[in-house]
């Protein structure tokens, strides 16, 4: 029978080592691939990952199991996504109501490739890449990763009232934005609640 | 009951996370309300259009972008400083690996690996582009020497040249000076021996008659 997480975080706290190999081999991916979503194409996402996993070694003896270890992982990864883009210089993350409708050059999307390509997978990537990074981190668990709102809230440190809030505008901003790309007709969209 | 009120129940019926209870408030809501129906369809065929969106099979990206050779060297003295720190943080990290699991040890051995070769590279990078920066120089002072050569040899043909024609025409107009000095003094000497001539004769006229 699979060992759950929390079985095998009880495993570890307990003396068995090897039950740290069996949840990085289980949660490798799924980092990578949230890591690669949070922080985009050019950070060295591989680097990224493996400072979430030795900063979960650390950590994992005096994990409480007050939330799930997903969650607590997700945490870990997503502020260390955070402090890479805290000290990256140069960057600045422009919300999309900033933005200039006609202006796709932030979208690192050329005019012909709009027009020729409809490349959806890119456009979607880089309308994620343009959200306000706490709408980003929101979207990227529910949407990618499935947690539930009860687990983005422990991961985030947030209520679930405004994992909800952000996830909702974050949505909003995400139609607007393909809507204007010619993704789908475009459909009335309610107005945010402040 | 208001439309906004029921936004994070409709948030729970898109993902699945919501109660019998709460999505039968939500359904009774959308019967008679057609933009919040609208736009849970449109939030719908949003979520399908995002799985679009997959992380590459190969994480990392294939080309960085080139840096610029003053970042370079920044990078390369940040490196370095790095490596002085690193030689004093290297009982700490013995330390470390002597307590970590094989998983942990292998992570934080790759990592070292990983930054160890890729500062072999950027030393490499260095070298290998200064080498290429002398070599380029030398070509270009060579190929500079080489056009200062012919320029000058150039200049020194032409200067020959028109040297050689000036010669020409000197010795052209000294010759023909010579020539008309000739001919004026055979000229010369033809009426002086005609004068001469002339002269005897008279003597010998005006003797016989004496």
């Amino acid at each position: 029978m699979r060992a759950t997480d929390e079985q095998l975080v009880e495993a570890f706290q307990n003396g068995d080592a090897s039950a740290f190999d069996t949840l990085l081999g289980r949660w490798d991916v799924k980092i990578r691939g949230a890591i690669y979503r949070l922080v985009g194409p050019n950070e060295d996402v591989r680097d990224l990952c493996q400072e979430t996993f030795l900063k979960a070694y650390r950590g994992l003896g005096g994990f409480k199991k007050e939330a799930r270890f997903s969650s607590w992982l997700y945490q870990i990864a997503v502020n260390a996504c955070r402090d890479r883009q805290r000290r990256r210089r140069g960057r600045t993350l422009v919300s999309l109501d900033e933005l200039d409708p006609s202006d796709v050059r932030l979208l690192a999307v050329s005019a012909l490739e709009v027009v020729e390509g409809r490349d959806l997978s890119r456009l979607v990537a880089a309308a994620v890449e343009a959200l306000p990074a706490e709408q980003r981190e929101v979207v990227v668990l529910k949407e990618y990763e499935g947690l539930t709102f009860l687990e983005i809230a422990d991961a985030l440190d947030l209520p679930i009232s405004t994992v909800k809030t952000r996830l909702y505008r974050g949505l909003g901003q995400l139609r607007q934005r393909l809507e204007r790309q010619g993704i789908r007709a475009a459909t009335p969209i309610a107005a945010p609640m402040p | 009951m208001q439309c906004d009120d029921l936004r994070d129940d409709v948030l729970d019926v898109l993902y699945g996370e919501a109660s019998a209870e709460t999505e039968r408030r939500v359904a009774e809501h959308h019967a008679g309300c057609a933009p919040c129906r609208d736009e849970l369809t449109a939030l719908r065929r949003l979520r399908r259009d995002l799985t679009a969106w997959r992380v590459p099979s190969g994480l990392r990206p294939a080309l960085k972008p080139r840096v610029h050779p003053v970042r370079r060297l920044a990078a390369a003295a940040a490196v370095l400083l790095a490596l002085g720190a690193l030689a004093f943080a290297r009982p700490m990290q013995r330390t470390v690996l002597a307590f970590a699991t094989p998983a942990a040890r292998s992570l934080m051995v790759e990592q070292e690996t990983r930054h160890r070769r890729e500062l072999e590279s950027l030393r490499a990078d260095l070298e290998r582009s200064a080498a290429q920066r002398e070599r380029a120089l030398l070509t270009r002072v060579e190929a500079m020497v080489r056009e200062s050569e012919a320029r000058q040899s150039m200049l020194v043909q032409a200067r020959l040249g028109e040297f050689g024609q000036v010669m020409d025409a000197q010795r052209q107009y000294d010759l023909a000076q010579v020539s008309a000095g000739l001919t004026y003094l055979d000229g010369k000497s033809g009426l002086q021996a005609a004068r001469t001539a002339e002269l005897m004769g008279h003597l010998l006229v005006a003797s016989q008659k004496k």
